[in-house]
């Protein structure tokens, strides 16, 4: 697969090939080909257009939809529904048969994507029992009512001189449009931000992806495809049953050819397509009929064991190992991050010129006050007001209250379980709190979702660093710089990305994948994600555990040249050494409580620090 | 309004079908909630000994006690073979859905090929025997099944939270690094869930041949109320299993019972869908 | 010449490669002697059990057509497909068997899906479609499709009405009947019909129950049938439905009485000890009358050998078995009498002829090209399917058993 940037001109010859492919596809009905294959082309482009919207959904952002039967059902009964009783033309009721699909889908993914947990098998059997439900009800009310719904007096388009050539027509045209749109979405900030919420949901938010919305569009842009499909369908079959409609049949095949194909690039679910609907086609011989349906289940076996990431993956796998590695110069957006390599040997060269960078890329306003001085005279930028939170019962915050000047390093210590990690969560929007306020500038976030946190200017590291596993570094980086407070387009996101990467030393890593960084280079990362939005203030989460004295040493530094370049940081930490030489003022934590607050070097010989520490937990 | 009778036994008939879903769920709820699979060949795997047993029992007469007793072993064999195909490719979930769908398609054609598209059926005085107790009457070979899955659901349930084994598949499918850092050898017990997974399978086989006629492409009738129940009582957790599975067949007998049996889908999967959405963390 | 001329040539040289490739040696074939019938069944899927028995027929016909002088002298070739219970890939394969196979002759799949869609293919080409298995009369519109499932126009009239003057000619006109029926499409209607019949007759609906086409667990249905008891039970049902509500009833120690059954398999309702005395409608059973004609004796012979040695379990040649093999013989006096493979003169001949089939003379003149409704209601005796009504079809000594 090639790589190349999220945005900016796409290489025109490859717009120039697909489009004379499609021409010429689409003129393939004029040299008169038997009507068989127009008929076999037809169902290829018809499965292209399942499995491809399917993928848009389930390949990018990671919710396994097995409800492609309702989508494609709900399709196949709108147009069945309205070229019969309502007697509309049938062209006409293929907008409308999306369009019902869309609609069902979105209100599918506005009551599901509510809930959390609802992701993976949970969400993939949703959907199932939603056909269930689709198809008990048409089959029990006037939409079916169970005799089926014939179409045969529907007069067909003529798009071409047969109903043959007009069906693959329009088939091809569905199907080129799902690819399309599979296509520009890939390399779209969409895209970006579906990949990411596959990794990671909780953290695409935290990074500022409006999480919520961006699934609804993909279920609405999925739905709505398989629905077109399906109204188109009604008109091939023209003898529309609830139980051949609604089958597991749909949902099955397009999980199939979508992970044949290579689910996270645009053109495998396609290439699966192809291969199965071929494969259903070589068997159809009356002698051979249970060799070959023997024969196409012994297929997929291998398929899944021998080209795990489809066949798209083996050919992307195959190119990037056949170009010229300077040409992958690592600075680039793949399309899934599934392909490191090694780093040009200039990157390093390049690094040392760029670090004094980062120096420029903060607000100014912030930069004028980073003195590193105690700022309590200041007003707070941001307040946290009695904060309260409990899960089922147990208090986790029991109002909490603390301010954040502009340009300080707060503390915030405590032992295991006192609430840091709820209270950072809650900050950066993560948590909703059962009461009380987070104020930036006098804005109320607390209630907002999470990527209205990043917005505003709020980042966050976790302790246990969670990347993005299936992105490179640098769309690790480069995802919080299009979605957070800067909110850049794709190319100037990767810039960006690149100087957060060499701030923190990584640019050399920026095309590896994070799970070949060791656990020091993933904190960096983290630090890096953080500052690719130019936050105003960071929520440092124990950048500093589990990493060597020499290690801790140089991310002290770290902190502080970030300190120094103009950004507030809250700074949550269990190694004292790096508390004290850090930070401008301390707040301490106790069972949700601040038990107390003031200069670090005072707070520590407070009595009830010393008894909740060596109460519990000894640092 | 119906009769406290027919109520009655509607509920009875409900319970019965929840304990079939219960038996061929238990070997895909194991396999799915302790090593991540996801095995679409489970049915194929209760059709096949389906067949086996109408062969052996119902056409060659072996002894039922016989025939049980080589089943098990059998089908155990079969799910290592299956277990140590995804260890040695190390397929994920959903890879392993398609390749047990692969493996489904090929089991379907091969007992298509042995046994002809027709149908078969078993006949055994127990199909059709049924005893009363009072108004109702209780069919023998359901409440021979009931007992069979009780029995089987228990001593999985108690296997998985009382011995070293179930301890120990437990804490590999919460952490597999921590579980393997005190010793676990997840491979073994792998094989070891995955075999006897099957064989529970190979139960619900038995009572398949018993319970009706079979074809081979029934194998997906039950696929989705089956996979409803599996995820409603909770991935790995028998007595949740047999719970949600005799709620269902409760709740579709009484449908069927009260109004029109064709909606009878409509409640169980309406359920499904109100118990994921409204409390999730139930699952 | 144009590069837009050049482009075009070059696709249809492309296409016509391909087409060669994909029809293989058959294609090369056409030139020479047989005479191709082209047609899918489903061999795999839900439909197989019935597709089965539709292969072995075809294969029966196919050796004895050949061992007399096959049609008009040259030899006949089945090019069967397997449309794997779909319909939109019968869809698909008839296009194939027109546009690529090139056979001269087309003859239907199974069940009313594949059906219609094969019909709409016939239709644009202008093909005859002989068919066997359509059972929606109303949805056959086409001029050249030929309906050899003798059901008449209006099966749902029909056959509910010689169905109640059989029982009222038993003296056993039913005062209440209970119908169940399933939601599959060619089922349903039929059970609709049949409610309107009883009705008419002013025959008291004691139940009416629809359950879905899939449905596993029957014992709350028949809990319902139970306890409605009434003199009659229409089980609107398809495949096995029948025998798992029998086996449900029988639970309950509930023998329903006179029930009847649409469309069951055979065999396992034949076989069972609940289904004695079970009613259902046929076109032909392996006894006489039917076999009394040479070539049907023949053919139930040579069905129950095959069927043995193919492993079913159901040996009597039935409906089924013959509705396909009827199909073939209406194809055969076609050509015969027309001399002639021309769709259009075959397909008009047929809608002006009578034909001699196993099933009776057949007739193709009525509304969507059905004929006479010669629908006969059958009855499981002694572990067969014994013909009951009209009395002139059962079998010496022959009786219909009421309760």
């Amino acid at each position: 697969m090639p790589v190349r940037p999220a945005s900016g001109p796409r290489p025109p010859g490859r717009v120039v090939a697909a489009v004379a492919v499609f021409l010429a596809l689409a003129c393939l009905p004029l040299a008169q080909p038997p009507a068989f294959f127009e008929s076999f082309l037809y169902l290829v482009f018809l499965w292209v257009a399942l499995a491809t919207s399917w993928t848009i959904l389930s390949g990018y952002s990671g919710y396994f939809s097995f409800g492609h039967g309702a989508f494609f059902g709900v399709g196949v009964y709108t147009t069945a529904t309205l070229v019969t009783a309502g007697e509309m033309p049938f062209l006409a009721t293929l907008p409308l048969a999306g369009l019902a699909s869309l609609l069902l889908g979105v209100g599918i993914g506005a009551v599901v994507f509510r809930v959390r947990r609802l992701r993976g098998e949970l969400f993939a059997l949703l959907t199932l029992a939603i056909t269930f439900v689709l198809a008990t009800i048409a089959l029990n009310t006037p939409i079916d009512g169970g005799p089926g719904v014939f179409l045969s007096g529907v007069s067909m388009p003529r798009l071409y001189a047969t109903p043959a050539s007009t069906l693959y027509l329009m088939a091809l045209l569905v199907a080129a449009l799902a690819l399309a749109i599979a296509w520009q979405l890939q390399y779209s900030r969409v895209g970006r931000a579906l990949f990411a919420i596959a990794d990671d949901e909780d953290v695409a938010e935290v990074m500022g992806v409006p999480t919520f919305s961006y699934k609804l569009r993909a279920i609405g842009i999925s739905a709505g495809l398989a629905g077109v499909a399906g109204g188109m369908h009604a008109l091939f079959v023209t003898y529309v049953t609830v139980s051949e409609t609604f089958s597991i049949t749909v949902p099955l095949y397009v999980v199939l050819m979508s992970v044949m194909g290579g689910m996270r690039r645009w053109y495998g679910p396609a290439l699966g397509a192809i291969v199965v609907t071929a494969l259903t086609y070589a068997f159809v011989g009356g002698e051979w009929a249970l060799a070959g349906r023997a024969l196409i289940g012994l297929t997929l076996i291998l398929v899944i064991l021998f080209l795990p990431q489809g066949f798209a993956g083996s050919i992307g796998a195959w190119r990037a190992r056949w170009q010229p590695r300077a040409a992958r110069s690592g600075a680039q957006l793949t399309p899934h991050g599934l392909s490191p390599s090694e780093a040009p040997a200039t990157a390093q060269a390049e690094a040392a010129v760029a670090r004094p960078s980062i120096l420029s890329l903060n607000p100014p306003a912030a930069a004028a006050s980073s003195s590193g001085a105690l700022h309590a005279a200041e007003a707070p930028f941001l307040r946290c007001e009695a904060i309260h939170m409990a899960f089922k019962g147990v208090k986790a915050l029991d109002g909490v209250s603390l301010e954040v000047h502009s340009g300080e390093i707060l503390g915030l210590v405590g032992p295991n379980g006192s609430g840091k990690s709820t209270l950072v969560n809650v900050i950066s929007g993560l948590l909703q709190p059962t009461a009380g306020q987070v104020l930036l500038d006098g804005e109320d976030l607390a209630l907002l979702p999470a990527h209205r946190a990043a917005r505003a200017g709020i980042a966050r590291t976790y302790q246990i660093p969670r990347p993005f596993a299936r992105l490179s570094v640098l769309e690790n980086v480069a995802l919080p710089a299009m979605f957070g407070g800067l909110q850049l387009a794709p190319a100037a996101a990767l810039e960006r990305a690149r100087e957060a990467l060499d701030f923190v030393g990584l640019l050399d890593r920026a095309a590896d994948l994070p799970a070949t960084l060791n656990l020091h280079q993933r904190k960096f990362l983290e630090l890096a994600r953080a500052l690719a939005i130019r936050p105003r203030v960071v929520l440092l989460d124990e950048v500093l555990a589990g990493l060597t004295p020499a290690e801790i040493d140089s991310a002290i530094a770290m902190v502080r040249s970030i300190r120094d370049a103009g950004t507030t940081i809250l700074f949550i930490e269990h190694n004292m050494r790096a508390v004290l030489a850090l930070t401008d003022r301390l707040v301490v934590l106790n069972q949700g409580r601040v038990i107390a607050h003031g200069r670090p070097a005072d707070v520590v010989r407070e009595p009830q620090v010393i008894e909740a520490y060596l109460g519990t937990a000894a640092c | 309004m119906p009769s406290a009778t027919l109520l009655a036994q509607s509920v009875l008939s409900g319970v019965f079908s929840g304990a079939l879903y219960a038996l061929m769920g238990l070997g895909i709820s194991l396999a799915w909630g302790l090593l991540r699979v996801i095995n679409l060949a489970h049915f194929a795997f209760v059709f096949l000994a389906g067949y086996l047993v109408y062969q052996c029992i119902g056409v060659s007469g072996w002894s039922p006690t016989l025939v049980v007793l080589l089943a098990l072993p059998l089908f155990f064999v079969a799910g290592v073979a299956l277990q140590w195909l995804f260890a040695r490719f190390s397929v994920d979930e959903f890879g392993s859905l398609l390749v047990t769908f692969g493996l489904t398609i090929m089991i379907e054609s091969l007992i298509q090929w042995i046994w002809t598209a027709d149908v078969r059926r078993m006949e055994t005085p127990l199909s059709t025997w049924s005893v009363k107790l009072g108004p109702i009457y209780v069919p023998v070979a359901e409440s021979i099944l009931l007992l069979v899955t009780l029995a089987v659901v228990v001593a999985a349930w108690a296997w998985l939270r009382h011995t070293y084994v179930g301890k120990a598949l437990r804490a590999s499918a919460q952490n597999p690094v921590i579980a393997a850092a005190f010793g676990v050898s997840h491979r073994r017990l792998a094989f070891l869930l995955s075999g006897v997974a099957a064989a529970t399978g190979a139960l619900a086989g038995v009572f398949v041949a018993v319970g009706s006629p079979i074809s081979p492409s029934q194998m997906f009738g039950s696929l989705g109320v089956v996979l409803a129940a599996v995820i409603l009582g909770g991935l790995g957790n028998p007595l949740g299993l047999l719970a949600a599975s005799i709620l269902i067949g409760i709740a579709e007998a009484l449908t069927m019972a009260l109004t029109a049996p064709s909606w009878a889908p409509l409640v169980s999967f309406s359920l499904l869908i109100f118990i994921l959405v409204l409390r999730p963390d139930r699952v | 010449m144009s590069m837009f001329s050049i482009a075009v040539r070059g696709i249809r040289f492309i296409a016509l490669a391909c087409a060669v490739l994909a029809g293989g040696a058959a294609l090369a074939a056409t030139s020479g002697a047989p005479v191709r019938v082209g047609g899918t069944l489903a061999l795999t899927g839900p439909l197989a059990p019935t597709g089965l028995i539709h292969k072995l027929v075809g294969e029966i016909y196919l050796e004895q057509v050949n061992r007399r002088d096959g049609f008009l002298g040259r030899p006949v070739e089945w090019v069967l497909l397997d449309d794997q219970s779909k319909a939109d890939l019968a869809r698909s394969l008839y296009e194939r068997l027109v546009t690529v196979d090139r056979v001269d002759l087309l003859i239907g799949p199974y069940a009313t899906g594949g059906i219609l869609s094969a019909m709409a293919v016939a239709e644009r080409h202008g093909k005859l479609l002989v068919h066997n298995t359509l059972g929606i009369p109303k949805l056959a519109k086409y001029e050249r499709q030929i309906p050899v499932y003798s059901i008449g126009v209006v099966p749902e009239q029909t056959l509910p009405a010689t169905l109640f003057d059989a029982l009222a000619a038993n003296g056993k006109t039913p005062k209440t009947v209970a119908f169940v029926t399933s939601k599959f499409p060619s089922v349903h209607f039929m059970s609709v019909g049949a409610r309107e019949t009883a009705k008419k007759r002013g025959i008291t609906e004691a139940l009416w129950l629809e359950f879905e086409f899939g449905t596993r667990d029957f014992g709350p249905i028949a809990a319902r049938i139970r306890e409605a008891n009434a003199d009659f039970l229409w089980v609107g049902s398809i495949g096995l439905e029948g025998n798992q509500l029998l086996e449900a009833l029988k639970k309950l120690d509930y023998a329903p009485k006179n029930p009847f059954f649409l469309y069951p398999s055979p065999g396992p309702l034949a076989q069972s000890p609940d289904g004695a005395n079970a009613l259902s409608m046929t076109l032909f059973e392996d006894h006489a009358p039917f076999t009394n004609t040479p070539q049907a004796a023949e053919f139930a012979r040579v069905y129950r050998e095959r069927a043995a040695k193919a492993g079913i379990t159901y040996l009597d040649a039935d409906m089924q078995a013959a509705v396909a093999y009827a199909a073939w013989q209406t194809l055969e006096a076609a050509v015969t009498a027309t001399g002639s493979l021309d769709d259009a003169r075959l397909a008009q001949w047929l809608r002006a002829n009578r034909v001699d089939t196993l099933l009776g003379k057949l007739r193709f003149d009525g509304p969507g090209n059905y004929g006479d409704d010669l629908q006969k209601i059958k009855q499981v005796q002694s572990g067969r399917w014994i013909t009951v009504w009209p009395r002139e079809f059962a079998p010496p000594g022959a009786r219909m058993n009421l309760q």
